[in-house]
């Protein structure tokens, strides 16, 4: 690439493709480049199923965003994907591999079924109550990991995946033994109305003000993140342990400190989803909230506000995919494909460089580079 | 023992049924790993590989056509982790979780458009047990050992020629040095990419072995998301056996194992959530380096960029 070019004769170059994502800057090329390729990929699996895929995606953004009720069930799609993505956007800013968040989902979950029926009494002074004890176990729970990479040098990838598993069957476990009560689905009991999380009303449906709570947390790993000299540590030791350790600060103490807050956030939003929509926990609960958390969080370019918008396209995808099975007839599951599809694309840099030319891929940095793999 | 857990045979029998999807998929995950790519999407291997040859069967009705089926399933799909790994460079663990998810939705996806049905497909031609005359006819081993599925023998004679050809050959051995030092078989001319395109394509191929079994093995039929988690407990057996073959069968056999213990014991003598963490709670104790750390291989998870 020679330097004397203006950068509007390079904009001018290339297909329209090229010229829409290289001008929507730098850190959304990624994702708007991995975004597009699968809704093409998703258009020909529909078209190859027998249906029209034009009719199969206005359906699909209608069933996002066409009405209140739409609109309602998009954000509440997207509330637990908010936490859960944060869980995994600020363990990664430490340069550590957050693939725990189901886990630390379900403990968040139990602990909200538990206490919500316990401190019911005290109506929405319990909500209170149990959300900070979902943060305090998800924060002990989520420093397993952090301790066993700091203390042992064992991978956080595979603990984590590991603690899913210990996770699930032991909320589970309390779910189906001490904490079973008699009911259609096995499960916890019901927790009292006046000690949920309300609906926000409006007509968006089951949407509660558990979104506002992840808008909240959102702000907070922000704050925490750039506004702390705790955040600038964890960041440093994820741009370079090296650095930071000359520095005098402990990759320990914020390998430790960046998976428990990681831990903190997605137990959060277990008790958020117990709280805010399903009032219990039931045997099985919710899946692949956490690992959707990942694709959230690399979407969103492990960037709170990335986080937030990553969650939304999710819980559009989801909500909008419904209405699509029903008006066409093109099942539901396309959603997951094409956010498979995504997550592979999102990270492939030589892929982008090979379609949209070296200078995209310097302009979008990669994702690599702001932590992942250097611890 | 024996009225908790039913006759000692019919125990080891379950145990081997249990272990033999996990046992494949490790040895799968091995190739992958020892040539320095992180396999997470050993799961999405297996479902992609169980639906299939579910498909497979049920167009043919023929067992045989589903397997070839799904091992062309489980190929595809690992070189769709390989090219976004090796060739476009990736993230490894990303490209894993993305094979996972695709898998899960792209199965319940196909699932209604082949069949009209969510949940569960049609029954299909399974590979039924087979007793092998004489060695079945042993008392107690005979019934368990040798009177399974023909995946089950193929498991059999896999472990050792995993060992074999991982220990014993020069592909093993350059498959190895590409997972450790990638430069050093770069410089002797042996091409990384290539090996670990080999690695990966032979972990889609076993994890194929392993959801076939699970699908025309174990059932005769399809179930959306049926390995749950089969394939993370793969893992955990190839990291438990320290990424050696006998070693994670020895793993995969202990959690096949627990598995059996789970169904078999009564409810209230140990909790089934307990046993069913048990693989995972060893592997933790392992790579914490308890009775002797596992370690990877050192190129792991790493793009190598010719410089």
């Amino acid at each position: 690439m020679s330097e004397d070019r203006t950068p509007e004769e390079r904009r001018a170059r290339g297909s329209a493709l090229r010229r829409i994502l290289v001008n929507a800057g730098g850190p959304l090329v990624f994702p708007l480049f991995a975004i597009l390729i699968s809704f093409l990929i998703g258009a020909v699996i529909v078209l190859a199923t027998g249906h029209n895929p034009l009719a199969a995606y206005v359906a699909l953004l209608q069933g996002a965003v066409g009405s209140p009720e739409a609109i309602g069930r998009t954000l509440l799609g997207a509330t637990p994907l908010i936490f859960t993505g944060l869980a995994v956007a600020v363990a990664f800013r430490a340069g550590l591999f957050n693939i725990g968040g189901e886990g630390q989902l379900f403990i968040g979950a139990i602990t909200a079924a538990w206490l919500g029926v316990s401190l019911g009494f005290l109506g929405p002074l319990s909500v209170v109550l149990v959300l900070l004890a979902c943060v305090f176990t998800g924060f002990l729970w989520g420093a397993i990991p952090g301790f066993l990479k700091a203390r042992f040098g064992a991978h956080e990838v595979i603990t984590t995946i590991m603690l899913n598993y210990i996770g699930i069957n032991l909320a589970y476990y309390f779910a189906l033994k001490p904490l079973r009560t008699e009911g259609l689905v096995p499960g916890t009991d019901t927790i009292d109305i006046a000690a949920r999380i309300p609906f926000i009303g409006l007509g968006l449906g089951r949407a509660n003000y558990g979104l506002i709570i992840a808008l909240l947390a959102a702000v907070v790993a922000y704050l925490l993140l750039w506004r702390t000299r705790r955040g600038f540590q964890i960041r440093a030791v994820g741009l370079s342990p090296g650095a930071a350790h000359y520095a005098g600060m402990s990759i320990g103490v914020n390998t430790v400190l960046a998976l428990a807050i990681g831990g903190a956030f997605a137990a959060l939003g277990g008790g958020v989803e117990v709280l805010g929509v399903y009032g219990k926990m039931t045997v099985p609960f919710v899946t692949n909230l956490g690992y959707n958390g990942i694709g959230v969080a690399l979407l969103g370019r492990n960037h709170p506000v990335g986080v937030v918008l990553g969650a939304l396209l999710f819980g559009g995808l989801y909500s909008g995919a419904q209405e699509m099975q029903f008006a066409t007839d093109v099942p539901l599951q396309l959603a997951n494909v094409l956010l498979a599809v995504i997550l592979l694309l999102v990270t492939a840099t030589k892929l982008v460089e090979l379609v949209l030319g070296k200078r995209a891929r310097a302009l979008a940095g990669t994702h690599l580079d702001e932590g992942l793999g250097r611890q | 023992m024996g009225e908790i857990f039913g006759a000692p045979g019919e125990l080891l029998a379950s145990t081997i049924r249990f272990a033999t999807p996990l046992v494949l998929a490790a040895l799968g995950g091995m190739f992958s790993e020892r040539s320095g790519v992180v396999n997470i999407g050993l799961e999405g291997l297996m479902l992609i590989s169980a639906f299939a040859g579910v498909v497979g069967a049920s167009l043919s009705g023929n067992a045989f056509v589903g397997l070839g089926f799904a091992l062309a399933a489980g190929l595809a799909f690992a070189l769709i982790h390989a090219l976004m790994c090796v060739t476009f460079e990736a993230d490894q663990i990303i490209s894993g979780t993305a094979i996972n998810l695709l898998a899960l939705g792209g199965t319940a996806f196909l699932l209604v458009i082949i069949f009209g049905t969510g949940g569960t497909s049609p029954r299909v031609e399974g590979f039924e047990e087979l007793p092998i005359p004489l060695l079945s006819d042993i008392p107690v081993i005979g019934p368990a050992l040798f009177s399974q599925s023909l995946l089950v023998y193929l498991m059999y004679l896999l472990v050792p020629t995993t060992y074999f050809v991982l220990f014993r050959t020069p592909f093993g051995l350059r498959l190895r040095a590409t997972g450790e030092v990638p430069e050093a078989v770069d410089t002797a001319g042996v091409s990384v990419t290539r090996m670990r395109y080999y690695g990966v394509a032979l972990s889609g191929v076993l994890a194929g072995l392993g959801g076939v079994y699970l699908s025309m093995g174990l059932l005769s039929a399809f179930t959306e998301n049926m390995t749950g988690g089969r394939g993370f407990i793969a893992l955990a057996a190839l990291i438990f056996g320290r990424w050696n073959p006998i070693g994670a069968a020895g793993a995969a056999l202990l959690f096949g194992f627990a598995q059996a213990v789970t169904i078999q014991a009564p409810q209230d003598l140990i909790p089934q959530e307990f046993l069913q963490m048990l693989p995972y709670i060893l592997t933790i104790i392992v790579l914490a380096g308890f009775g002797g750390r596992a370690i990877a291989p050192a190129a792991i998870g790493k793009p190598y960029r010719k410089e």
